[in-house]
This record gives C-alpha cells, sequence and structure tokens, in this order.
C-alpha cells in the first residue's frame, strides 16, 4: 500500500517468458481471427515493425565471462523517422535489428533515446527507405477499449498476428524495469509469449504497449502514460521518474485519523516513515503527516485519488502522472491539527539509490579477484542468479539487506561470493556470500574501497573482517608476492581473463 | 540443512542368537497428547494418540525420548506381550538431549522386569540391534544394523543443538522412538530419528549422552547440555597461524565469535586460538579425535556437567595460556529452537492477540513457514541478535492473530507482524505490551509495527470497553498467560 524505499518487483518471470518468445516467433503460423477487419489490418501493418535486440547476458556469478541473448520484440512507428518500443531487453545491446513487415530485410537500428525506469525508447535508422510507406500510429484513450473492440498485433512469420483481449482493470502496480508504481492496465488474451512491446489498439489508435504476461493476464503500459513522457520528451521538460519517496499507509483506520485530530470525514494517506531523501533539497513531510490532496485530487481513505481517465487509483500514480522528477507537486497535509500546504519535489528515481542496485544497465558486471576470493558489489542483478524464483531462492540475508537503507558511511555492499580454491586460500575455500565489512582496518562500501585497502596490508596481511552474522567473521591472507603470485595462478587455472573489472 | 525427523514408533530387533532377552525389558508406550496452538495460544491443538517404546533402567524407571512424551496428557506403558497398560509419569525430562525418564505407580509393573545394562560408545563398523515397537504391528519389532558412523547431529526435537550420535542403517521407524539399541545385551543408544528423504538411515542416542543425563538428574532436577556459545573456526591459512605466531601444525582452532554467555566471554577473547579443551587436543579444523571418532570440538564442552569447569589450553597474543572455562546450557536462543517446556505466553487486548516469535510460531504457518512469513519475522528471530545484540529484543512480540470487533475493525494490521512499540513504549518482551496498554493515559492506543512500518490506532475507551466482550465471543478464557 507504500512506497517503501525499494519495492517489491514482479517476480523473474522474463527469461521463461523469453525462450517462449523465440520458440513460438519460428512456429506454427498465426492463427487469425474470424472478424478482424482486413482494411484496419491493413493500416496497422504500416505502423508497426518488428525490433530484433541481441544483447549480452552478463553471468554475475563468474562475473568475468558472458553469455549472449536474441529477442524479438514490437516496435511502433511513432513520428518522424521513429520507432517507439519499450526498454526491456535494451540494456547491454550489442545489435538492433529492424524489419517492416514482417518479412524481408533488415535494416540497423540506433536508440536515439531509451529510460529503462519508464520501461520507454525510441529507435531509428540510416536505412533512408526503410520508413517508406510507413507512417506514425495516433495514440488513444484506454476508455476507448474498455467497451470491446480491443486487439494485440505484432508480426509473426510474415502476417500480422491480431489477437482479441479483454479489458480487465487499471491498477498502480511497479514498473516492469524499475519499482516506481504506475498506472497499468490488466487485459486478458489468448496470445501467447506476449509482453514484448506490442500494441495493445482499439478504433484505430493505440491504447498502449505490452510490457508482461502472466498466463492470459498481460499488462499494458497506457498510452497517457506513454504520450505525456514523450511530450515532456520534446518540450526537453522530462528529467526523468520520480517518485514518492515515503511510506504511507491509507488513513482507514478512524481511531488512527483520530489520534492525528483529523476531523472530518475519514481520508487521507497517513505517512509513517521518511526516508532521507537521495538528492540535497529538503524534507517537507514528516511522519505522522496525513496527505489530503495532491495537485487538486482529493484522497480517500483508500490512499486512493480519481483520475479522470481510470477512476480510483492508488495515489502513487500522482508522481508520475505528468509530473516528472524535480518536478514540485502541491501537497494539501494536515499536521498539528492543521491543514497545511507544501510543495515536494519529486526525487529521481535512480538504480542505485538502494544498498542493494535494483539493477545494473549497460555496464559490465564489476568484481575483484584476490588469490582466488572474488568480491563483488551486492545487487538485485547478482541475487538475480538464483534464477526467476531468485526472492525465495537467494540466500535469505544477503535478500534481506533489500531491506535496509544507504547510509553516507555504507552507502552500498560488496560480497565475497565465492572462493576459488588455490593453496594461497586454504582453509577459506568453502566460504561464501558473505558480506564484507572491513579491510585492513578500512571500511569497505565499494570494489574501489577495497582495492584501496588491500594496498595497505597489517603486517604483511590481510585482515578481512565480514559483518557479524552466523557466519565467520574474519579471514588473514598473505599480502605481497604470495597474494600476485595466487591471483596470477588463479586466473591462469580458472581461465579468467583478468583479476579485477572496476569502475 | 538436512532435515530431521523424529520417530515415533518402536524398534525392531534383530534376532542376534544372544544368551540374554531384552525384549522383556523392552515398553510399549502409548501417548495422548496434545500440543498448544502457537497462533492461537490460548487453544490448544486436538488430542493426538502416539506410540514410542522404552526400556526399563535401573531404579524401576523406563527411559524413553523426550518427544515421545512432549505435551502429554496421559501416558499408558505396556509390557512385554502384557495386555495390561499402566499409567505412567513424567520423572526427568530433557529436551535438548531428547530423553525422558518414567515412572509407574504401580509396583506391578516392574516385577520380574530387569533393568538392561548401559554399555559404551559402540564402534562404527559393528552390529546392534534395535528393539522396540514400530508402526505397522501390535507386537515388539527387531532390527538388525551396522553403526554407520558417530557424529555431533541436530536433535530434531529442539533443532538448534548438536549432540552426539550414531547413525546406523537398521530401519528405524515411526514408533520406534525411545527403544534400546542393543550390543552384546547391552544398550549403547536410543533410537530418535531419522533423516527425512533417506532410507535406512537412523539415529541414535549413544551413551556418553545418555549417562550424561542420568547424572545430570541425579540431583533431582535436570539442568540441561552446556552450550559455550564459542563459534570454533577452522585455522588452517598458513597467513593466519602466522599473524597468530602459532606454530605451523595441526592443533589449534581460533575463537570467531561468542554469543553474549559471560562465563564464556570472561574466560575468552576473540581470535583466542584453543589448542586443548579438557583432555583432548583441538585440531586446525576445529575437531576433536574421541574414542577413534573425529568429532566437532563443541563435543568437549558437551562432556561436561552443567556447572563445571573445562580447562583449556588456549593461545593468546603470541603465547600459550592456561584457561578455565566454567559451562552450562544456554536458553538466550531458545525462540529459534522447538519449545516444550510449557504453552506459549500470550496476552489478548481489544482482540489484538500478542505472543512472543518463535519457530513454534512460524511453523504453525504450515510446511512453508519461511516462505509465507514475512522477512521481518525471519530477521528478527534468526539474524538481529547476532548483527546487533545492543538492539535485539529480548523476546520479539508479534501480532499473531485479531480477533473481529466493533472496537478493531479499523485496525489495518491483522497478524504475522512483529510489534515495535505501543504507546511510546519500546516492546522488548510480552510483559511490555500489558504495561504499556494498561498504563496508557492517552485518548488513543499507539502500536507501531516493524513489519511494513505500519502504525495502527485503537479507541482507548472501545478497546476498554470492549474487552471483555471479546474474550467472552471467542472463548478465550484468560486475557493472558505469562
Amino acid at each position: 500500500m507504500s512506497l517503501i524505499e525499494k519495492p517489491l518487483r514482479s517476480t523473474g518471470r522474463l527469461p521463461a517468458l523469453l525462450l517462449g518468445a523465440l520458440a513460438l516467433w519460428s512456429a506454427a503460423p498465426a492463427p487469425r481471427a474470424q472478424d478482424a477487419r482486413r482494411s484496419d489490418l491493413a493500416t496497422w501493418e504500416h505502423c508497426i515493425v518488428t525490433v530484433e535486440v541481441s544483447r549480452k547476458q552478463y553471468d554475475y556469478y563468474q562475473p568475468w565471462g558472458q553469455g549472449t541473448r536474441r529477442v524479438q520484440k514490437a516496435g511502433l512507428v511513432a513520428g518522424d523517422r521513429e520507432i517507439l518500443t519499450t526498454a526491456d531487453e535494451l540494456f547491454d545491446r550489442t545489435l538492433v535489428r529492424l524489419q517492416r513487415g514482417g518479412r524481408g530485410t533488415w535494416a540497423e537500428g540506433k536508440v536515439v533515446w531509451i529510460d529503462y525506469h519508464a520501461n520507454l525508447a525510441l529507435l531509428t535508422t540510416s536505412d533512408t527507405n526503410f520508413f517508406k510507406g510507413l507512417r506514425p500510429a495516433e495514440f488513444g484513450r484506454a476508455a476507448e477499449g474498455l467497451d470491446g473492440g480491443l486487439q494485440i498485433l505484432r508480426w509473426r512469420e510474415g502476417n500480422l498476428e491480431h489477437r482479441r483481449a479483454e479489458f480487465g482493470q487499471v491498477t498502480v502496480r511497479e514498473g516492469q524495469l524499475s519499482p516506481i508504481n504506475q498506472a497499468v492496465m490488466e487485459i486478458s488474451s489468448d496470445i501467447q509469449a506476449a509482453g514484448w512491446g506490442e500494441p495493445l489498439v482499439a478504433r484505430s489508435r493505440v491504447v498502449g504497449l505490452l510490457t508482461a504476461q502472466e498466463g492470459r493476464n498481460a499488462y499494458v503500459m497506457p498510452a497517457f502514460f506513454i504520450q505525456s513522457i514523450l511530450e515532456a520528451r520534446r518540450k526537453g521538460q522530462y528529467h526523468g521518474l520520480g517518485h514518492f519517496h515515503f511510506v504511507w499507509e491509507p488513513g482507514r483506520n478512524t481511531a488512527t485519523l483520530a489520534h492525528f485530530k483529523l476531523t472530518g470525514e475519514p481520508r487521507g494517506a497517513v505517512i509513517i516513515h521518511v526516508p532521507n531523501r537521495p538528492d540535497a533539497f529538503p524534507q517537507v513531510l514528516k511522519p505522522g503527516d496525513i496527505i489530503l490532496n495532491i495537485d487538486g485530487y482529493d484522497v480517500d481513505m483508500q490512499g486512493d485519488y480519481h483520475d479522470p481517465e481510470f477512476g480510483n487509483l492508488n495515489i502513487e500514480n500522482l508522481a508520475v502522472h505528468r509530473k516528472w522528477a524535480g518536478d514540485v507537486e502541491k501537497i494539501k497535509i494536515w499536521r498539528d491539527a492543521k491543514p497545511l500546504e507544501v510543495e515536494y519535489r519529486l526525487p529521481r528515481f535512480e538504480y542505485t539509490n538502494s544498498l542493494v542496485p535494483y539493477a545494473v544497465r549497460d555496464q559490465e558486471p564489476e568484481y575483484l579477484i584476490v588469490g582466488g576470493l572474488i568480491f563483488e558489489p551486492l545487487t538485485d542483478a547478482y541475487l538475480q542468479s538464483w534464477g526467476a524464483d531468485w526472492k525465495r531462492t537467494a540466500p535469505f540475508r544477503l535478500n534481506y539487506y533489500n531491506h535496509d537503507e544507504p547510509t553516507k558511511a555504507r552507502p552500498s555492499l560488496v560480497l565475497l561470493s565465492q572462493v576459488l580454491p588455490d593453496p594461497y586460500n586454504i582453509g577459506y575455500q568453502d566460504q561464501k556470500f558473505l558480506v564484507v565489512d572491513k579491510v585492513n582496518g578500512r571500511l569497505i562500501s565499494r570494489l574501489s574501497d577495497l582495492k584501496e585497502a588491500l594496498r595497505q596490508p597489517l603486517e604483511g596481511t590481510h585482515v578481512i573482517e565480514f559483518v557479524p552474522g552466523d557466519t565467520v567473521r574474519r579471514m588473514v591472507l598473505g599480502a605481497g608476492e604470495a597474494e600476485g603470485a595466487a591471483t596470477e595462478r588463479v586466473l591462469s587455472r580458472y581461465n579468467i581473463p583478468a583479476a579485477a573489472r572496476i569502475r | 540443512m538436512k532435515k530431521l525427523i523424529t520417530i515415533l514408533v518402536c524398534a525392531a530387533w534383530a534376532l542376534t542368537g544372544r544368551a540374554g532377552d531384552p525384549e522383556k525389558s523392552v515398553i510399549q508406550i502409548l501417548v495422548f497428547a496434545q500440543p498448544p496452538a502457537w497462533e492461537t495460544p490460548w487453544r490448544s491443538e486436538p488430542v493426538r494418540r502416539q506410540g514410542g517404546s522404552g526400556f526399563v533402567i535401573q531404579g524401576k524407571r523406563i527411559m524413553t525420548n523426550a518427544h515421545v512424551v512432549s505435551w502429554a496428557r496421559q501416558i499408558l506403558v505396556r509390557r512385554y506381550q502384557d495386555a495390561r497398560p499402566y499409567v505412567a509419569e513424567v520423572e526427568f525430562i530433557g529436551h535438548d538431549c531428547d530423553l525422558a525418564v518414567l515412572t509407574v505407580a504401580d509396583a506391578r509393573f516392574f516385577a520380574d522386569l530387569p533393568a538392561l545394562e548401559f554399555g559404551g560408545l559402540p564402534k562404527v563398523r559393528s552390529t546392534v540391534v534395535t528393539y522396540g515397537y514400530p508402526a505397522g504391528g501390535e507386537e515388539i519389532s527387531y532390527t538388525r544394523g551396522v553403526v554407520s558412523r558417530i557424529e555431533l547431529e541436530a536433535y530434531a526435537q529442539i533443532g538448534n543443538r548438536h549432540l552426539l550420535a550414531g547413525q546406523t542403517d537398521a530401519a528405524i521407524n515411526p514408533g520406534n522412538s525411545g527403544g534400546p539399541v542393543i550390543q552384546d545385551d547391552h544398550v549403547v543408544g536410543v533410537a530418535f530419528q531419522g533423516l527425512q528423504g533417506l532410507e535406512n538411515t537412523g539415529f541414535f542416542i549413544p551413551p556418553p549422552v545418555i549417562q550424561h543425563f542420568l547424572k545430570d538428574i541425579d540431583k533431582g532436577h535436570y539442568e540441561g547440555f552446556p552450550h559455550t556459545g564459542i563459534r570454533l573456526a577452522a585455522l588452517q591459512n598458513p597467513a593466519y597461524r602466522e599473524r597468530l605466531k602459532l606454530p605451523d601444525n595441526d592443533l589449534g582452532a581460533r575463537v570467531d565469535a561468542m554469543l553474549p554467555i559471560s562465563d564464556t566471554t570472561q574466560a575468552l577473547k576473540e581470535d583466542d586460538v584453543i589448542l586443548q579443551a579438557g583432555a583432548f587436543p583441538v585440531a586446525s579444523d576445529a575437531t576433536i579425535l574421541y574414542q577413534g571418532n573425529r568429532l566437532g570440538a563443541a563435543l568437549a564442552f558437551q562432556l561436561a556437567q552443567a556447572g563445571e569447569s573445562v580447562p583449556l589450553r588456549v593461545w593468546r597474543q603470541g603465547r600459550e595460556e592456561a584457561v578455565s572455562l566454567k559451562v552450562g546450557p544456554y536458553s538466550g536462543d531458545k525462540a529459534t529452537g522447538y519449545q516444550h517446556d510449557g504453552p506459549p505466553r500470550y496476552f489478548v487486548y481489544a482482540g489484538l492477540v500478542f505472543t512472543p516469535l518463535s519457530l513454534d510460531y512460524l511453523r504453525s504457518f504450515g510446511r512453508n513457514n519461511n516462505d509465507t512469513a514475512h522477512s521481518d519475522l525471519i530477521y528478527e528471530l534468526y539474524y538481529h541478535r547476532l548483527e546487533h545484540p545492543e538492539t535485539a529484543r529480548t523476546e520479539p512480540v508479534v501480532l499473531a492473530a485479531l480477533l473481529p470487533d466493533a472496537a478493531n475493525a479499523n485496525f489495518g494490521m491483522r497478524s504475522r507482524a512483529l510489534v515495535d512499540r505501543i504507546n511510546g513504549v519500546r516492546i522488548d518482551k510480552i510483559d511490555d505490551v500489558i504495561r504499556a496498554f494498561e498504563t496508557g493515559t492517552n485518548t488513543h492506543d499507539v502500536i507501531q509495527f516493524v513489519t511494513d512500518q505500519a502504525l495502527e490506532c485503537l479507541d482507548h475507551a472501545e478497546a476498554a470497553k470492549a474487552n471483555a466482550s471479546i474474550l467472552k465471543n471467542y472463548a478465550v478464557t484468560k486475557d493472558r498467560r505469562l
């Protein structure tokens, strides 16, 4: 019900979806709905393209290695020589190709703008012929499809596949590539392996892009959200997504509202925790404040406001409703038995705002090898090495660091992820998943701290201390020549190209 | 972690052709038990019938497993090939070592029943026979097996202690629990648990543990096995040994961390190296050699009785020192193990049911309790005390349930939430909950949770007024058990 420092994200279902997408893309020809109108389809054939992305796939457990991955997505002609698609899978890209008409040659694509937090990207190509005959799609409102006629479109095996979809509801949930809450349309459809930017259309207009699918249910980023970001970008007013950096709960409990001396009907959102801002702006809210109105929208006792397009929505959506990072929200609050209006500047969301970064994009994994000891930053990308069910299967304690807030002294964490056995590290071969506290007496938050600390051994040894817990607290290793020789030996024996990759 | 299961049944007893007839002294035990309901702590679970085994020992007593008679409402015992049940009572029970001693008031029960004698720790690879009354039949059963290994094992009865145990490939099934493991007409073990998922693997409690228990109860009550709280780390890396100026041999394990047990923390320091514990040299992998078995060094302390001191040879700051470590049982981590000493503490106020956080409580969520429990509960129970002892709570308290009533109808937090403060009072134990509510003078009671950082209020007057009727409506006979 509330924004926490780093809310839970949806389960990691991407690999399964991706495999499904690749498999089905080259499978049987797409079935066609009996009631499809060919004239409508002919229109959409000029608006929808196929986007193929090849990218690096990092192995965070062995961060010096990497694989490759390829996925096909849908793209939508959105403007002059612009293809709109979701940002999903465009990170760590090595090649982007575009194809029109579902067949024929591919043109090399180029990303001209991408926002992972918003899950949107604009592509283009220098191929002068590519855009001939293509025309921008027109966006519409979700309401246009609520009474039926919703279709999902994509190129498949050379034909434009169109699948009927039924509208379910609009909810506010975290984004596909960020924990920022936003309004999402839930639809159901027989389409398979979707969620890769396929347009959802109604009455010749695009009402949203598919971002994910779970069984028959698919999630759609509404056109309103997309349009407002693209428009703000064109005007130079878009500075990334902001968010409400505080924790609140609905004002359902009348005793709680009475405790804070709110008079009148039960309403509002009670702020219960305000973490330190990630920027330099002052805090204007504090625990015990009751939010009554945000930018003209009254907040009801469920923590909802009435959205003109979608009806009742969670107020978290107001942080991304035509407002962006750095913009000011006028918030009416109840404080100390009196109403008060404050200006809340939306902090910019960054993956690195949290102690365990939510994601790492377009960067190779960092690591440092010291005589077989593998040190890495603790990130969600690392935890996702445990697979789709990583929130349940990754080591509990490492996962639980997601609940902790970063501090100035410790903005991030470094992990001893494993030990590659070598005579130098004998006795420590079984140690793994240990968060480093200090090395040679110096506090460690980043690999660069570790590298620096290793330059100053203590009496010819490295003293490595781990965060107290139910695992080993301390290791001592030889420094100097023995360390260097061991590292070289490990690199050679385990076929590792370099001892470190540190930004 | 290996998942151990206790075995409520009797042992089988392979015929060995010996002259003795131990089966006459093997007892069938039938227990009607009623454990508490941890999530609704004023209630008990339905009465369940469970079977086990036991055997007669000196002093007209029956030895069995603690888990056979835990939460017993009635214990019936039967002699070999005798239909008549006798009522038995628990005289002593040691949950950490999963042993219990029963008495039978009716003197006829022990007539012509010889006490079985105890032997020594059986050798690995030697043959043993397990006697008991396992499921699948009514008569006594015998199974022959080989002692596969002797190790420190987690005792499933409480779950968070490792004591000496023997492993055998003799079939040990539910009902074997408490039955004797015999070798050369002597008891060399008490069958007590199996390993889920592994066939032909059973565990027995060996004589050193049994004798320790018997010696402990000699004084008229049971104290338990020592737990020093020392986490010993292997000391095999040459650089670490060199830094500690320790000779380059295979002796000595390093004190990596200690629980806040004053006898331990006063006697030892972190990075002390224990060279010898009692009569046992401690090897660099933190083991000792005990009767031909290489075992965890914790055994050296467990062999002592509570209150005794274990002489240590310690390497400290470059030289050897003699240290005496007084040992005893430790209850500071009891919430992380299964508890059998009594039903859970609780307090009900305005339909809000508060109880201490414990492993038993989490287990009441079902099989995948670690997945369904909020991570705050897992962290608080297992990690907080180790990582930040300065802020750890003595007895973390959860809102276990909410009994719906008009007085709490708007209360958003329903259950399974860790309590932080009530009316500004930090909740360190359940007594604080009572104090916070009963001394609250404000119009509203303010309850703050660690879970989701939630804050909820109650109208104090309405809550106080509704309290009695809520207890009555939900058949809660008392608002507290402390």
